[in-house]
């Protein structure tokens, strides 16, 4: 394969996983946010190298409530209001 | 800088006192504002920094007339004012804002607030509306009589908050002072509350003998109940018109645009697989969805002017005998015109509806409104298959199937609140309550800031979800390739293609091909990615260069039924789309059942109503 070619392979690669990776943060925030931390627990455990438990703080999602969005829907909801 | 440096500041007052406008003012931000009651359904937050170099965090509550709270959003700005609302501290300064030309509704929970002995500034706002109808308002002997300090702001005036900030500055210097001791005898005894408030009205304000007469004889033609009805029809109709007349030019500049963008790309690429996401993918899907743009602003140029002019509460009131006999309140308008841009926030906002029936019915037939998001499937198929007409010399038909369109939307709201009224066998009245706001010019710099939020909105949307998804859809409608001696097109050995075909079995009848049947997938997630997805397929279906470049609308209009486009056009009135809108309504209804109820209907009634029209347009000779 000429070397043109491979490096449009790899461009588009790139940009179907980045896609796939958003759509999947917008539509199902809370299985992405416990596949994160199922990913970095193990990474994070004492006795790791730094550089691993780095990685694993880099794969860890925010603290929530920290980027300001709620359902993944219009971007634009605040806190759950109070059950009455 | 800690967050114990930063102040935090709450900004109440009674719906439509123009909170959120002095809200924006003071931070900076563009929540929306609107000459209406309800707006504002839950707390927002904002920085205000102030020229002493002290931080505010100011948060704007929902309106409230009283701290006993009725509805979902009352209930948010008491808890947070007491300090109980989880994960929230109390405020340490309340800015309670009043209408100064509505002193005698919004005082009454003025002095509710002064009763919770947090420091507290009184800000009567528009005051310049004041001033034009003659209400002289004392500002010195109100600021005497209720112990807490008062100042005057014009929230839509670029400096119309420089004396709350100084008065504020002054109140957060002093915060730790010993606190001026009230007098006792107001307490929160209702009567008590309406004598003070009597009393304080006598002493601080000097009414006009009529403050309102262009109100007055406004109202005379506006709430008339033939003209008033009349008048609503002719508004709504003109509007659908200018978004087929005013559009077009625009329109094709955009067109244009994308179809010289995807020569020069496709020209400057060596074949390959970068080439075809470019050109097939995302220039023809994005493309296709971005020349909707200029009839989704002239549509919400309308409906924001109206918002301010302070007519659709009066609509609210004129429609409220229909809607009741439908099964919804008046007070069910507001969620339901939000809905028109979009569900979400319209399903957000029945949280200013008190009875839990009512909220619910309104939260499900939400997704029956035209949001902004179907306004591109509309168009597009419009475009193609509608003619561009004259009806009776001066009506546009595209127009008028744009309206009809919409009005199918709100009939088959009532119809279903109707039903589920009768499967209730709810037979109370709920009588509406509604404060009808003076009308006022809507002010440029609103409408500006409104339209432009609507825009980045749409481009934000274009630029995430709908590139996203459009390029996941071009990988799946070219891999894998077609295998060695195919000799049908590629496209047909693809993953979508294959799913394509399949869902075909379910969706025959309702006349869609294995092209609209895929674009239906990704539309799950934001309705207009159907249109991309539709743009990308039939250009990755294409034999020739020059027939991927093509606009969309003449393909479709080449190579669809009328009857398959009339089918596609009533499924997207009714179909269970989008995810987030579901996901919306297990979040304020806290019910997987409710969810399922409203997927279950909103499924049942596309299919069925699909497969009437296309039935009985093959019937008739569309097929």
């Amino acid at each position: 394969m000429a070397a043109g070619l491979l490096l449009q392979y790899v461009v588009v690669a790139l940009a179907v996983a980045l896609s796939a990776g958003y759509v999947a943060k917008r539509q199902w925030p809370g299985l992405v946010r416990r596949l994160r931390i199922a990913c970095a627990v193990p990474l994070l455990r004492e006795g790791q190298a730094a550089w691993v438990q780095e990685v694993g703080r880099w794969i860890a999602p925010p603290v929530p409530g920290s980027d300001g969005e709620g359902c993944g829907g219009c971007g634009g909801c605040g806190p759950t209001p109070p059950d009455h | 800088m800690s967050a114990a440096d930063v102040l935090r500041l709450a900004l109440v007052g009674s719906p439509n006192c123009g909170k959120t406008a002095l809200f924006n003012l003071l931070t900076g931000s563009r929540q929306k504002v609107a000459n209406y009651a309800g707006v504002t359904v839950e707390r927002k937050e904002g920085r205000l920094h102030a020229p002493s170099g002290r931080h505010y965090a100011v948060l704007d509550l929902p309106g409230a007339y009283s701290l006993h709270a009725a509805s979902l959003d009352e209930a948010v700005t008491r808890d947070l004012c007491r300090g109980f609302y989880p994960g929230e501290p109390a405020p340490d300064v309340i800015v309670c804002v009043v209408d100064a030309t509505n002193l005698r509704l919004h005082l009454r929970f003025a002095l509710e607030v002064r009763e919770l002995g947090t420091p507290m500034v009184l800000a009567v706002n528009m005051m310049d509306a004041a001033r034009r109808r003659g209400i002289d308002v004392d500002l010195v002997a109100l600021e005497r009589e209720l112990g807490v300090p008062v100042v005057p702001t014009v929230a839509v005036r670029r400096d119309g908050a420089q004396q709350l900030v100084a008065k504020l500055e002054h109140v957060a210097a002093n915060l730790h002072a010993p606190r001026h001791q009230l007098d006792a005898g107001t307490g929160i005894d209702p009567d008590a509350l309406h004598t003070e408030t009597r009393r304080l009205l006598a002493l601080a304000v000097t009414m006009p003998r009529r403050t309102a007469a262009i109100d007055d004889a406004l109202d005379r033609w506006l709430l008339h109940p033939v003209f008033g009805l009349m008048a609503l029809a002719v508004v709504m109709f003109l509007i659908f018109q200018a978004v087929y007349a005013w559009a077009t030019p625009l329109m094709d500049l955009i067109l244009a645009g994308t179809a010289g963008l995807g020569a020069l790309v496709g020209d400057v690429l060596p074949p390959g697989p970068l080439n075809s996401l470019l050109v097939d993918g995302i220039i023809a899907g994005l493309g296709g969805v971005i020349v909707f743009l200029p009839q989704i602003l002239i549509l919400f140029a309308f409906i924001l002017a109206l918002e301010e002019s302070g007519y659709l509460p009066r609509a609210a009131f004129l429609l409220d005998r229909m809607m009741a006999s439908a099964g919804l309140s008046g007070r069910s308008f507001i969620p339901l015109l939000s809905s028109f841009a979009c569900a979400i926030p319209g399903i957000m906002a029945t949280r200013s509806i008190q009875d839990p029936r009512d909220r619910l019915a309104t939260i499900l037939v939400a997704p029956l409104m035209t949001c902004s998001a179907r306004l591109p499937v509309y168009a597009l198929l419009i475009g193609a298959f509608i003619p561009q007409q004259q009806v009776a010399g001066i009506f546009n038909l595209q127009g008028l199937v744009l309206f009809a369109l919409y009005a199918a939307g709100i009939l088959s709201a009532l119809v279903v609140s109707w039903v589920m009224k009768k499967w209730r066998r709810d037979k109370g009245e709920h009588p509406l309550l509604l404060e009808l706001p003076s009308y006022r010019m809507p002010h440029p710099r609103d409408l500006l800031l409104g339209l432009w939020e609507r825009a980045a909105i749409f481009l934000r949307r274009v630029g995430g979800i709908i590139l996203s998804l459009t390029v996941l859809l071009w990988f799946l409608l070219s891999f894998p390739g077609a295998p060695e001696g195919a000799i049908g097109p590629a496209i047909d050995y693809s993953f979508a293609g294959r799913i394509g075909h399949a869902m075909t079995a379910v969706f025959a009848p309702l006349g869609f091909n294995w092209q609209i049947c895929i674009a239906l997938i990704p539309g799950m997630a934001a309705r207009e990615v159907a249109v991309s997805s539709l743009a990308t397929v039939y250009a990755l279906s294409a034999t020739t260069d020059e027939a991927a470049t093509q606009a969309l609308t003449p393909i479709i209009a080449d190579t669809w039924s009328l009857a398959t486009a009339l089918s596609l056009l009533v499924w997207f009135i009714y179909a269970p789309q989008c995810i987030s809108t579901l996901a919306t309504i297990k979040r304020e209804t806290n019910s997987w059942k409710q969810v399922a109820i409203a997927t279950g209907y909103l499924f049942a009634l596309a299919y069925l109503a699909s497969l009437l029209t296309y039935q009985i347009a093959v019937a008739l000779g569309a097929g």
